[in-house]
């Protein structure tokens, strides 16, 4: 397929081939573990762009190499090890991830020591108060996608949307929220009740469950005994959502289910079945349906199989792109310890505007995290678009229903609701 | 009316799970004093059993279960075996035991991921649909897994206290030299119990995950319901371990209703700091002599 980068980055590589000393690129991903199914989505869309960039001339003649290290079950005690690994035994020049969770920035300091770059997709607001406060020392450390944060205002302003299109009409102007534990869930749900009055709606029920859950019972008795107009979840494990949905739809309330992360997933379509039409989620990291994303979805499919997922996979092939493309402008890489060269690159992606296969990328300076749209800005060529889908044939993958320009189809009212 | 048959039925289901959970590891507590914290692995291995047989194999549900159930004899005997059997002579085998099965589980748990990936999976052979109880729905799957764990406990209650194996297994459990020297085969009990043990977690895994899902780490919230309820019933309590379970589950979804879901494991744990503070043998048991 033609890359994101292509023609950029083959034009500032001026035809050279990729012959050169070659450049070790890290990427701390977890490929044991409970969230091995993504980290293998990571490492094959790594593999992916590095083989499109080597064969674009590398970066300025010299091809790069992409050294994995495991990062488990996440959390600071296997996260800081492996960024310490890459930078120690392979020398790294950039360490390109997908998500890590439970580190909340612990290994910030590790990466900040070395002066390289660093480009994640954590989804986590702690990075703005890190970076944001000492934008020196952290100088090369990027948060790819928008922070869960504007999961929660993004819903109520998608809410407010569906509503004023005239596709829904409320029963009434309640939300009740269910979160779990984690802390990812806990500041999306918070972000939901916090702004929740500001867009003209009531917060009915906010519950908190355990981790793993699979009884709703006394759940869905509040929910019925109160029903809202907008069931949003927050919490994201994809079993414990399709479990929900099985015990909501046999007796269900006159509610939209939003759920966050798991319907995103084709377990939960395989356990929810026919349940789970109807649901909506979101995601702020996705490739599009778009020409670009889709011709990166069939590309990638053809080369790792109909059951691997782009979606998952196209956070890493886009930031190894942008990085490739920055670095290259900016006269080439640094290695641990070259702090100016690496300084040169930051200055290049904090400018940047980076139409990929998730749409653009663009950088919150100073906390160097990508800029929703249309969370924080109504200009879809000005950041990455907060993606609402909605499951509406469980048998297939969810359509992508806002914003515009990226709808692949319109609303549907879910099976369970009256139309 | 419709919240309290929720509640009911919501702490039956729970009650349910907790103590099909729960079987395998009070009958080796019972019988050979070991506290197997692979039993969580044990049904993680009994689930994916059915699943490959049923699921990836595609053969009927008549040929998968009995599959699954054979594997989990196996299981049983190898780490009996390979694990128990090796360290019957420690010192130090009711805490040795602990450390090893831990290592067990580790062991179970990747080849797992490893074989069948960390993506949850759908177990192929659940019951579908259900009935009405006024406004709550019933899953024919629940009511099963409801029958099931009383069907099993009962049989394995009655196997223990009426039959000649579940005198031989008393024999050892009460004193083990003294079964010994009456003539028991020690051997072969423990080999009996380990293989009844890997059969009941197998049952207990395919019922689990019929009524959640399929992961590698399935097995560590049953094993440390089923804990809490053998802790509060008493260890190697049969017959408490059911009673436990049941008014556990309705506990749970009471407080989960009343207070709130997050306060319902706390409300448990609680439940387990009181017990072994004032009661250490378990609130069923009648003394810690006493097991099976």
């Amino acid at each position: 397929m033609a890359a994101a980068s292509g023609a950029l980055l083959a034009g500032v590589n001026a035809g050279r081939a990729a012959e050169g000393e070659v450049i070790p690129i890290g990427a701390g991903v977890p490929l044991t573990g409970w969230a091995a199914a993504d980290g293998i989505e990571f490492k094959r869309a790594a593999e992916m762009a590095r083989d499109e960039i080597n064969a674009m001339g590398g970066i300025l003649g010299r091809p790069i190499e992409v050294f994995f290290e495991d990062t488990k079950n996440q959390g600071a005690d296997n996260i800081i090890p492996a960024m310490q690994r890459l930078i120690d035994r392979h020398n790294v020049h950039a360490i390109i991830n997908g998500y890590n969770t439970g580190a909340v920035c612990a290994e910030y300091d590790t990466i900040a020591d070395a002066g390289i770059i660093y480009i994640h997709h954590n989804t986590d607001i702690v990075h703005h108060q890190v970076v944001g406060g000492d934008p020196e020392r952290y100088f090369g450390i990027f948060m790819g996608d928008p922070a869960e944060y504007w999961y929660g205002e993004g819903l109520l302003t998608f809410l407010n949307n569906l509503k004023a299109s005239g596709d829904w009409a409320p029963d009434n102007n309640k939300i009740a929220i269910i979160t779990g534990s984690q802390n990812y869930s806990v500041v999306i749900a918070d972000a939901i009740r916090e702004k929740a009055a500001e867009y003209g709606w009531d917060i009915s029920l906010y519950e908190t469950v355990v981790v793993p859950i699979s009884e709703w019972g006394p759940t869905l008795a509040k929910l019925r005994a109160d029903p809202p107009a907008v069931i949003a979840v927050t919490h994201w494990v994809p079993q414990d959502l399709a479990q929900f949905m099985l015990q909501f739809t046999p007796n269900p309330t006159n509610s939209l289910v939003y759920m966050q992360y798991g319907p995103s997933l084709s377990a939960f379509r395989e356990i929810a079945g026919e349940n789970a039409n109807g649901v909506l989620y979101s995601t702020v990291i996705a490739s599009l349906r778009d020409e670009k994303g889709e011709a990166f979805n069939t590309a990638y499919r053809d080369r790792f199989g109909a059951d691997s997922s782009p979606l998952t996979g196209a956070q890493v092939y886009d930031s190894l792109h942008y990085y490739a493309l920055m670095a290259a402008i900016a006269g080439g890489t640094g290695g641990p310890g070259e702090f100016e060269q690496n300084q040169k690159i930051a200055d290049r992606l904090r400018s940047m505007i980076y139409r990929g296969v998730m749409g653009t990328t663009r950088f919150f300076i100073p906390e160097q995290a990508g800029i929703p749209y249309p969370d924080a800005t109504n200009d879809p060529s000005m950041g990455m678009p907060h993606q609402f889908l909605q499951h509406q044939d469980y048998t297939k993958e969810a359509e992508l229903i806002a914003p515009d320009p990226y709808v692949s189809a319109p609303f549907k009212m879910p099976p369970w609701m009256a139309s | 009316m419709d919240t309290f048959i929720q509640i009911v039925i919501s702490g039956l289901v729970l009650g349910s799970m907790y103590s099909v959970s729960a079987i395998g590891l009070t009958l080796l507590w019972g019988a050979l004093n070991v506290l197997n914290m692979a039993h969580g692995a044990f049904l993680v291995a009994g689930g994916y059993a059915a699943y490959y047989f049923g699921g990836y194999l595609g053969l009927p549900a008549y040929v998968a279960i009995p599959g699954a159930l054979a594997t989990g004899v196996v299981l049983g005997l190898l780490v009996y075996a390979g694990v128990a059997r090796p360290l019957r002579k420690n010192a130090n085998f009711e805490t040795t035991v602990i450390i090893a099965t831990v290592g067990v589980a580790l062991v179970i748990e990747n080849l797992v991921q490893k074989g069948f990936g960390a993506y949850p999976l759908k177990q192929p052979l659940s019951l579908q649909g259900g009935f009405n109880i006024a406004q709550t729905f019933v899953p024919w799957n629940s009511v099963l897994v409801c029958v099931v764990s009383i069907v099993l406990l009962v049989l394995l209650d009655f196997v223990v206290r009426k039959t000649r194996y579940g005198r031989m297994i008393r024999a050892v459990a009460q004193n083990y030299e003294a079964a010994r020297l009456m003539g028991i085969r020690t051997g072969a009990v423990y080999r009996f119990v380990f293989a009844i043990s890997g059969l009941m977690a197998a049952i207990s895994g395919i019922m689990l995950s019929t009524a959640t899902t399929l992961s590698p780490t399935m097995g560590y919230d049953p094993m440390l319901k089923a804990f809490i309820v053998c802790v509060i019933a008493g260890l190697g309590e049969v017959r408490g371990a059911l009673i436990a379970a049941f008014a556990l589950g309705v506990l749970e979804a009471t407080v989960q209703f009343q207070l709130g879901v997050r306060f319902a494991l706390p409300l448990l744990l609680l439940l387990v700091v009181v017990t072994l503070i004032f009661r250490p043998q378990g609130l069923l048991r009648k003394n810690e002599a006493s097991r099976l």
